[in-house]
Parts: C-alpha cells; sequence; structure tokens
C-alpha cells in the first residue's frame, strides 16, 4: 500500500493492506464509545446504542454502511496531509469572463487566499464554474489541495471534463460511488459529498456545488463530512442559485460571507414562471387523454419541433403521461428518465444530441443539466416533491443558450402552493437585481427585454 | 419506523380484530413489497435431500450426483433469488446486523417444527468473527456469538469459489473435545445450501461421531 493512498484519507484496510502499511500511518478507533454516547468518528452521526450493537459488546455505526462499515472491531487508517504536489498546474482555459462575472471570481480568490468560509449565489445558468476558474488556478499555483464536491452525481460527471479542460496539465481525480477506477491522489479533485467522508483534514479549499440539492440539504452527516474533510485552516465555498434558510440565515449572522450574481452569463433576466391551474391534470391523463390546453401547447411543439421537458411528481407517472402524449401525437419522439433508469445517462444524451424531442422526467433532471434552448413543462407543481429550490431550477433549465436566451416555464398546477408563489417570487427578486446590474454595468452590452 | 431493507417508512394498520385479541402489537421490519421479493419453498414439492424449489416432488439432479446419505436431508426455506441475494450482501458481507431481525421469526418458527436433541450451527471462521463481528446464523438464532460444537480452519470461503473449486473442498470442520453426540437427532443450521459441500461436511462428521440423524436448516437454496 503506497502512503500516497492515506495522505488527508481516513480508511477501514483489509488485512492485504495492513500487511504492507507504509510508516507515519496514525490510527484511530472508529467509534468513540463513552457511557452515555457513541459516535461514528467517520460521519459524526450520533447512534442509537442498541441498534448499534454488536455481539460480545461491540458496535458498529448503520448510518454510514455504503462506504464500508465502521466499527468498534477495526480502526480508522489516516496520513496527514503533506500537500505532495511537485508540479503547479496552469489555468488553460481561454475564454473570458464578464465584467459581473470576474468581480465575483476576484471575489472568490479573496475568500480564498483569507481562509473564509464563502457563498456564492448565482442565477442559473450564471456561468458558475468558468467564476471558480480564476480562484482554483491560484490556489493550484500555491500547492494547495482542491476538491469541488456536489451532492449529485450528475453534476460531478458533468463538472469534472469541464475542470479538466480547464487545467490540461494535471489529471483530476473523479470520486463518486457508481465508479470502478481506483482513488488516485491527485491535486484537484472532483467527488460526491458523500466521498468526502472519506477524507480527513485534506483540502485547502473545498467548493460545494449546488448546497441546496437533496440529498446534501439538511443532512447533518454530509455537513460533518465538509467540516472534517476541509483543513481546519482551510476555505470553503457553497455554490447555489437557491440558497437555503439557513445559509442565508448564516450570511446575516456573519458566519458566511456572500457574494451575489443576479444575471445570467448571456446578460438575459430569468424566465418567469406562467402557472396554469388545472385541478384535474391527472385524472384525465389516467384516461389516456390531455388537457385541451395541454394538447393545445404540445401542438405547437409538434409543429415547431421545438425541444422540451416535461417534469412530473413521481416515477410512476412517467409512463402515463408518456402514453397519453404518443397517442395523441404519435410522430413526436420522446423517452422517460428517473433516478434509478438503468439507461439514464443514455437517454439524457440522447436529448443532448437531439435525437429525441422531448424527456419526460422526474426532479433528478432538475439541476445540473443543460439542454441548450428548450421549454420546460411541469405537471403537477403542486406536489411536495416541488420544493421552492426545485421549482427554481427546474425553471432555470430554461433560456440558458445564447442562440436562444428566453423560452417558456409553465407550470399544470391544481392551486397556487407556497412553494410556487415563494419561487415565483425569487424569480421576480433576482430579476429586479439584474436589471439593475444591467442598468449599472453601462460597459456591458445592453439588450432590450422582452 | 422505516423498512429495513428499502428505508421506506412504515405503518401498521391497527385492526379491530387485533384490538379485541388483546396481542401485543407485531411491529414489522420490512415492508410487504421487500418481503414479496423472498421467494418462499414449497415443502411439499422440494426435492427431500436438498429442499430445492422444484414443480414435482423428486431427487433433484444435484443431489443425484452425491453418494446417498440416507440419515441427512436438507429444509430450506427460501428460494435463492435476486432479493436474496443484496439481503446476504448486505446482511453478511457489508456487515449491517441489524438486518438480522428480517428473518429471526421465520427461521426460529421453523426449527421449533424440527425435532431435534440438539441445534448445531456452521461457524465462522476467528479472522471472520474478527472483522465481521458475528456469525451471520446465530445472528437469526439469537446471540449472533460464534458459539457451538464445531469449529473450522477454513482458507478461501466458498461464496468465493466456482462449482468445481467449492466441490473439491477438503473437510474444514472439527468437533469441540468431549461432546457426545451418540443416538442423537441433530438439527444444523446454516445460511445457504448451493452446492451443498459445506453442509455435506458438517453432516457427515456429526454422523462419524455417533449422530442418529441430521437435519439441515438453510434460510436459502
Amino acid at each position: 500500500m503506497q502512503p500516497k493512498d492515506l495522505y488527508g484519507r481516513q480508511l477501514m484496510l483489509t488485512a492485504t493492506e495492513l500487511a504492507t502499511l507504509p510508516a507515519g500511518v496514525q490510527s484511530r478507533p472508529g467509534l468513540t464509545i463513552t457511557a452515555t454516547q457513541i459516535q461514528c468518528q467517520r460521519c459524526g452521526s450520533i447512534l442509537d446504542r442498541q441498534t448499534a450493537q454488536l455481539p460480545k459488546n461491540q458496535f458498529y455505526c448503520y448510518q454510514c454502511l455504503n462506504l464500508g462499515r465502521v466499527s468498534s472491531l477495526t480502526p480508522l487508517y489516516h496520513i496527514p496531509e503533506p500537500n505532495e504536489f511537485p508540479q503547479r498546474p496552469k489555468l488553460t482555459w481561454t475564454g473570458h469572463l464578464t465584467v459581473a462575472q470576474a468581480a465575483c471570481a476576484a471575489d472568490l480568490q479573496r475568500a480564498f487566499a483569507a481562509h473564509e468560509r464563502h457563498l456564492l449565489w448565482a442565477v442559473t445558468g450564471a456561468g458558475k464554474t468558468e467564476m471558480l476558474f480564476p480562484g482554483l488556478a491560484w490556489a493550484l499555483q500555491q500547492g494547495w489541495r482542491v476538491a469541488v464536491a456536489s451532492p449529485r452525481v450528475d453534476v460531478c460527471l458533468e463538472l469534472a471534463p469541464r475542470l479538466q479542460a480547464a487545467f490540461a496539465g494535471t489529471t483530476v481525480a473523479v470520486l463518486h460511488g457508481r465508479q470502478t477506477a481506483p482513488y488516485t491522489y491527485r491535486q484537484l479533485t472532483v467527488c460526491t459529498t458523500h466521498q468526502l467522508l472519506r477524507f480527513r483534514a485534506a483540502f485547502d479549499v473545498l467548493v460545494i456545488d449546488e448546497v441546496d440539492a437533496f440529498p446534501f440539504a439538511a443532512n447533518q452527516q454530509l455537513y460533518y463530512a465538509v467540516d472534517h474533510a476541509v483543513k481546519p485552516n482551510g476555505a470553503v465555498l457553497y455554490l447555489t442559485a437557491t440558497p437555503s434558510a439557513a445559509l442565508l440565515r448564516q450570511t446575516r449572522r456573519g458566519q458566511l460571507k456572500l457574494s451575489y450574481l443576479p444575471l445570467r452569463f448571456h446578460q438575459h433576466l430569468l424566465p418567469t414562471i406562467q402557472v396554469t391551474l388545472l385541478p384535474k391534470w391527472w385524472s384525465v391523463i389516467v384516461k389516456g387523454r390531455l388537457p385541451a390546453k395541454l394538447r393545445r401547447w404540445l401542438r405547437a411543439y409538434a409543429t415547431s419541433g421545438q425541444r422540451f421537458l416535461i417534469f412530473v411528481p413521481r416515477i410512476d407517472q412517467l409512463a402515463v403521461v408518456q402514453a397519453a402524449i404518443q397517442r395523441q401525437f404519435p410522430t413526436m419522439r420522446g423517452q422517460t428518465v428517473y433516478s434509478a433508469d438503468p439507461q439514464r445517462l443514455d437517454k439524457v444524451q440522447q436529448m443532448r444530441q437531439e435525437q429525441v424531442q422531448y424527456l419526460i422526467t422526474t426532479t433528478i433532471l432538475e439541476r445540473g443539466v443543460t439542454f441548450p434552448g428548450i421549454d420546460v413543462l411541469v405537471l403537477g407543481a403542486d406536489d411536495p416533491v416541488f420544493s421552492t429550490a426545485a421549482l427554481v431550477q427546474v425553471a432555470g433549465r430554461v433560456g440558458r443558450s445564447q442562440q436562444r436566451p428566453t423560452g417558456l416555464v409553465r407550470f399544470v398546477s391544481g392551486s397556487y402552493t407556497r412553494a410556487i408563489k415563494q419561487a415565483q417570487r425569487q424569480i421576480k427578486l433576482v430579476n429586479r437585481k439584474g436589471r439593475r446590474l444591467r442598468h449599472d454595468v453601462s460597459t456591458l452590452p445592453t439588450v432590450t427585454d422582452n | 419506523m422505516t423498512c429495513l431493507l428499502c428505508q421506506r417508512s412504515l405503518t401498521t394498520k391497527l385492526t379491530l380484530t387485533w384490538l379485541l385479541s388483546w396481542q401485543p402489537v407485531a411491529r414489522p421490519v420490512v415492508c410487504a413489497a421487500c418481503w414479496q421479493q423472498f421467494q418462499p419453498i414449497a415443502l411439499a414439492t422440494a426435492c427431500p435431500q436438498c429442499g430445492r424449489a422444484q414443480p414435482q416432488r423428486q431427487v433433484c439432479r444435484d443431489c443425484q450426483r452425491w453418494d446417498p446419505q440416507p440419515a441427512f436431508h436438507n429444509v430450506a426455506l427460501f428460494t435463492y433469488n435476486e432479493a436474496m441475494q443484496a439481503y446476504f450482501q448486505h446482511y453478511k458481507f457489508q456487515g449491517d446486523y441489524r438486518l438480522r431481525a428480517v428473518f429471526q421469526p421465520v427461521l426460529q418458527q421453523r426449527l421449533t417444527q424440527l425435532t431435534a436433541d440438539r441445534v448445531v450451527v456452521i461457524p465462522v471462521t476467528a479472522a471472520t468473527i474478527g472483522t465481521r463481528g458475528f456469525n451471520q446464523v446465530t445472528g437469526w438464532l439469537g446471540t449472533g456469538i460464534n458459539d457451538g460444537i464445531l469449529t473450522v480452519t477454513k482458507t478461501v470461503a466458498q461464496s468465493q469459489k466456482d462449482r468445481q473449486a467449492r466441490l473439491a473442498t477438503q473437510q474444514p470442520f472439527g468437533l469441540v473435545p468431549g461432546i457426545e453426540l451418540a443416538g442423537q437427532r441433530i438439527v444444523l443450521v446454516d445460511d445457504v445450501y448451493t452446492t451443498g459441500r459445506t453442509m455435506r461436511h458438517a453432516a457427515q462428521l456429526i454422523l462419524e461421531n455417533g449422530a442418529n440423524s441430521v437435519t439441515g436448516l438453510t434460510l436459502a437454496r
């Protein structure tokens, strides 16, 4: 076993790995057990004594089992991060930032240098990844270890090639639960937030993309993972388009600095949400028919060839909705996709390559994916699965390309729920700020808003 | 309460019959959807020697290849299907000891239906106890401790080998000294009967030491 495999990591080892243990390895118990409390040292969960019990007064953690079991039988092994990076990679990205983007990017770099916790609130499609580049390049030049983590594996898979292209001189390590390639020690890592549980005081800069996404939001385990994967004096940067109330509270208290970008990279405002109240949309679709309004919209798409996404609340509704659409418009080609779909990546790829005109999907495609120039339809937007953040993200799928910076976002709903109203309000607020920013920065190309 | 296997929330419906029965609440640990994934083996048509699920009651092809052993037969509760494989993956190999509760009631109930002078559990190696921390079979039966009258010296786990290699395995079991088995009816419990090699090694050892008969009981076949 190479020492590099343990730099900044905390792992359980097999018997064969233990036989070749390098020098300087620290080990500590996987669980701290006191008379009153048992805590997992990897995920930080406080465990129920009875549930965590193994025979002979041993215990195990039932909260982070998927990453291999932590128990009182085996310790966690760790080597402190030495930042052993002989080469300092340069930024090979040659694109340009707009004035507003550059200002945010400078903010981020300053936050990294000051070892601060920072929040970047940028609207969907603002070009968050590009804004990271100057700061990341600076950090890598310092010889710092950097990770970009996201709760969603799709987001990781989309981020990794972009970062690899931007830093062509180095190899980006990609870590997520579904991969088979072994771990490699790299200066720049892209991983899911769950993988952070395997790190300990490793990163000087840790960027969490889409902090408001499931499963990160309201998951104590993952917040613990972030706090421990970063070095005690490291910088943490949260990126989001829809910050939670908890994050915004932290900014107000001064525990978290805030940068704000209310304009998309192409300087257009966010498309606003149009809500249509159709309380019986589902009972009509179940019968294999389409509500008249929906039929009219889809007919327009069928003739124009405009591509679109349909979001539904639940997986079992996918097939029903598709059957109804297929019956009315047999010539339109579409697919359904959900989280556990074995062909998920394939179908999304088909949509990207414009082989299908529409996708019917659950909330898995709400963020992190870009299909240029699409429209979005949400059926049953009043369902509890569509939180405010989810609705804003869904609306944010529209108008992401320079060629078609506008588009239609239509919600079909039984009622105006609080989430829908808040989403509309949030978009209105960002657009107001965006309009002001566009006005202030007179050097930007002016675009008439219609 | 959530289902141990799929983590969806579990709801128990309280019926009037239950209310009037004065019985304690039977709290299920898995949801109906997960439970239906497991296929119970119909005893009436299963192979009389190994307990495999079959359309008709007859000695299956695997058992015809074994040397006849009239004093031994095996009973299995469930077919080894994908759901069972996933269960063993989580319970045995990932080591989620909570999952013992899934099959605890059915296995213990089946055990009471078999007449036995002594219940013997297939042991796991000391190395396994050192890392896994429990014996998966005694987990179902109660303690999870590797106690019993059999000892085991083992090299490679059966689950790591193909059929030929499994069948070629040498006798891995020994008997704890000072155990009297003469004339007893023994029930031998294990997790899975695959080729039958492990079970038959243990049965042979017990019969050689004077036991009258050995009935195997496995969760899966």
